[in-house]
């Protein structure tokens, strides 16, 4: 036993501690619900007629502004507290769109009488914690302590999105019918048709301007186009950058050498974001996700 | 000679990715930004204390050593360096742990004692004071999980084999966390209900 290997010892001990540290949370906690639409009832305490309103008013909030606003009535948040639980729906759901980060939602425990309004980064100016507050005890309570959930819940969402409306955010996308690609393992999919794109572009500006500039202006054009398409900018600009590459060595070799399309393994590292798609089809009910929002804590919690 | 090089060059390249060289850049980045955003939300809950502690100045005067006990901590807090390199040395951030923690209970005595006063409990700017403090309280208890998530994460890079040795080679240590003792104390806002009357109390 030399002092090395007491040492490398510890180490592996110490490792095996973190890792169990790190390890998910085996305590048992609740479950973070499975997103299935805009409202999330386990209780049963919705009734079907308010559950439909509820949609209807949450869908033309999110046609009309972009901001997704998700409601969650679960029985019980033990042996967390309901902010703990809260969060962590927060960030499993990611209500919101990606990077505008506007999402909110209403969680209600019922069992344990509290509720809490989670508020994304994006919203805390529109929604600060003194508004969040004041729509819980002054809207919602009241209505809960009368056993009255419906009412409650309908009239803090109609006051959620009326203060919501308040506040100027990026007008909504329209809806796309597809999934726009987040990473670069998507771009494959788009590849083929940006080479197809490039090379007939290219072939139409050559005439018109000469080699370099067409390159350069079917690079720039490419991008925008996949930028228009919904694609990520910096995948954009990658894609806008390989076809002005492309067009330049078609240009400098004549023949076209069409690639599978395939880029290899780059060297940087890629965020890719989550891979949720941003938008729900609109056309089904049961199509709604998360935009990929991101919450850090903000809100206001309460007690009826 | 210059292919040679270029495929040296790639190689190296390519043994650092592969040896985590990129992965501790990452982690490391994500404990600073994490980081930040403690430092942030902390800062933010120190800009509250002094409105709070008007608001209740003008209803409990009485009540000064607990006042004065929240105005010292506050001035504590914002006389410590919350710098990145407070992360590099156990010693500080456990300072500033302790300053944090003498802020939380100097709150938590000050939110005891406004029980008393049942005016100031309804006065709308205390209301929304205590909103505001509550909100805060549940931010920094997020930042501070995802820091400790964070550094967790570092740290397992810095110490597992191979990435180890590449940890070794650019000096990058292992990071201190934040620790659990009074974390109880710390992490849990301080509660304050406003409702009339008082629901039956769920098992805490």
């Amino acid at each position: 036993m030399t002092a090395a290997t007491i040492r490398a010892g510890w180490l592996a001990l110490l490792l095996c501690v973190v890792a169990l540290a790190l390890a998910p949370f085996a305590r048992a906690d609740v479950a973070v619900p499975v997103l299935t639409g805009r409202v999330v009832d386990q209780t049963g305490t919705l009734s079907a007629d308010a559950v439909a309103r509820l949609d209807q008013k949450l869908k033309a909030f999110e046609a009309r502004k972009g901001s997704q606003i998700a409601v969650l009535i679960v029985p019980t948040t033990q042996p967390e507290a309901i902010e703990q639980f809260s969060i962590r729906v927060a960030e499993a759901w990611k209500i919101g769109r990606k990077k505008i980060d506007d999402g909110a939602i209403l969680l209600v425990a019922k069992n344990d009488r509290k509720l809490r309004i989670e508020v994304g980064y994006g919203l805390e100016g529109a929604l600060p914690d003194v508004t969040a507050k004041r729509i819980i005890d002054e809207i919602i309570t009241p209505k809960f302590k009368t056993g009255d959930f419906d009412g409650g819940i309908e009239a803090g969402i109609d006051r959620m999105i009326g203060v919501i409306d308040g506040e100027p955010l990026p007008t909504p996308q329209p809806q796309h019918e597809w999934a726009a690609p987040e990473s670069m393992d998507e771009l494959t999919g788009w590849a083929i048709p940006l080479l197809f794109g490039t090379l007939v572009l290219n072939g139409f500006l050559k005439a018109a301007l000469g080699r370099v500039a067409a390159s350069g202006l079917t690079g720039i054009i490419v991008g925008a186009v996949a930028m228009l398409f919904g694609l990520v900018w910096y995948i954009a600009l990658v894609a806008g950058f390989a076809a002005f590459l492309l067009a330049l060595v078609i240009d400098l070799f004549g023949g076209p050498t069409i690639s599978s399309g395939r880029r290899g393994g780059s060297g940087g590292t890629w965020t890719g974001g989550s891979s949720g798609s941003s938008w729900s089809s609109g056309s089904s009910d049961s199509g709604f996700s998360g935009g990929g929002g991101s919450f850090g804590g903000g809100g206001a919690s309460g007690s009826w | 000679m210059r292919k040679f090089l270029t495929v040296l060059a790639a190689l190296a390249a390519l043994s650092l990715s592969n040896c985590g060289y990129n992965t501790i850049q990452s982690e490391d980045q994500e404990v600073k930004s994490t980081w930040s955003e403690v430092v942030n939300q902390y800062q933010r809950r120190a800009d509250l204390v002094p409105n709070l502690v008007n608001s209740v100045k003008g209803f409990a005067q009485q009540e000064k050593d607990v006042l004065l006990g929240v105005t010292n901590a506050r001035a504590k807090v914002g006389s410590i360096q919350a710098t990145p390199e407070v992360l590099n040395d156990p010693a500080a951030l456990q300072k500033f742990q302790q300053a944090q923690g003498e802020l939380s209970s100097a709150l938590s005595r000050l939110l005891v004692v406004t029980e008393n006063y049942p005016q100031l409990k309804s006065d709308e700017l205390f209301k929304n004071l205590m909103a505001q403090l509550e909100g805060t309280e549940n931010r920094i208890t997020v930042a501070r999980n995802r820091y400790i998530k964070a550094v967790a994460a570092y740290n397992v890079t810095v110490r597992s084999v191979p990435t180890n040795f590449t940890a070794m080679m650019f000096g990058y240590k292992e990071k201190p966390n934040f620790t659990v003792e009074n974390e109880k104390a710390i992490s849990t806002a301080p509660k304050v209900d406003f409702t009339p009357a008082p629901a039956p109390a769920p098992a805490k």
